[in-house]
């Protein structure tokens, strides 16, 4: 069955049990799932009010109450957003200013998290390694292309190789991704591991 | 010594609670959410209807109930659960300990005084 036919609030629903139970065997998560979302589905038609789809949904629990009854030891909670995770984001964000070498341990943080999932920590790789200090890196050789040589007297001076209005806008457009792009994803961590 | 007597009852709900199940698929047969409703119906049985399911699911594996999925006349397929032999064996034996207790209990209630 897909989650297009529930309520929007019955499918945010599974969505938490879902990440609530990453820690459960893949088939009792699954068959879980599947018990849930026929409950779901009996208890609430897509046209219910929000109201009566709330209702039902607090008559059912806390998704993290349902997994702690499932097996108390698999509860996701206890590893999510902790020092662990934090020190992750950080290092992942900052720690490539220390010579790439924070960075490194920020992924090695990141990978044995079990806050996230493996495509979470695939992002948190790749976008962008080294972080924030990857743009110091790319800044260098924009800064060192420009060559000024003076006229003579009165004349305004004369700069070869440096960037052209092209070359500037993309420079802009590159800055703010490097910029951009690590916060995001350091946010996006810190959201998905709530 | 209110925190005290919650934890009683609730171990007693939990306790009694799968027995409870099992008693609901004595003659009949019922799919999650008819025995979910039905468990949350009777007063102060049951206070997060979402954990019946684990309770539905470790009934399953222990082989005291088996499951059948059934096509449903509207929305996505049902599971049914009925009572397997040994779900059934299991049910007698608690109802004939659970008599005695009851009776014990009462008892001891109301005449302050075991029979």
């Amino acid at each position: 069955m897909s989650t297009d036919t529930l309520h929007p609030l019955a499918a945010e629903y599974l969505n938490r049990l879902r990440r609530a139970g990453r820690g459960l065997p893949r088939g009792r998560l699954k068959e879980l799932i599947a018990e849930i979302e026929g409950h779901l589905s009996e208890a609430i038609s897509p046209e219910s009010s929000d109201a009566e789809a709330l209702t039902v949904l607090d008559r059912l629990g806390e998704p993290e109450e349902i997994i702690e009854a499932e097996q108390p030891q698999a509860v996701a909670p206890r590893d999510r957003r902790g020092t662990h995770e934090w020190a992750a984001i950080v290092l992942l964000l900052f720690g490539g200013f220390f010579f790439g070498f924070g960075w490194l341990v920020g992924v090695i943080l990141l990978w044995s998290s079990r806050a996230w999932t493996t495509s979470d920590k695939w992002i948190g790789t790749l976008i962008i390694p080294g972080g924030l200090a990857t743009l110091l890196i790319a800044l260098l050789p924009l800064g060192s292309s420009e060559t000024c040589t003076g006229g003579p007297p009165g004349a305004p001076e004369r700069c070869t190789g440096g960037p052209s209005t092209g070359h500037d806008i993309l420079s802009i457009v590159i800055i703010a991704i490097l910029v951009l792009a690590p916060i995001f994803t350091a946010v996006y961590l810190a959201r998905r591991a709530e | 010594m209110v925190a005290v007597r919650d934890t009683a009852i609730s171990q007693l709900r939990r306790g009694v609670l799968e027995f409870c199940v099992l008693a609901l698929l004595l003659d009949t047969e019922r799919y999650g959410f008819e025995l979910v409703r039905a468990l949350a119906d009777a007063d102060g049985l049951v206070t997060t209807e979402g954990t019946l399911y684990p309770l539905l699911g470790r009934l399953r594996r222990e082989g005291v109930v088996e499951t059948t999925w059934r096509e449903s006349p509207s929305g996505p397929p049902r599971r049914y659960y009925r009572l397997t032999p040994a779900g059934r064996a299991a049910l007698g034996a608690f109802v004939v300990e659970w008599t005695r207790f009851r009776a014990t209990v009462d008892a001891l209630l109301e005449t302050g005084a075991p029979r």
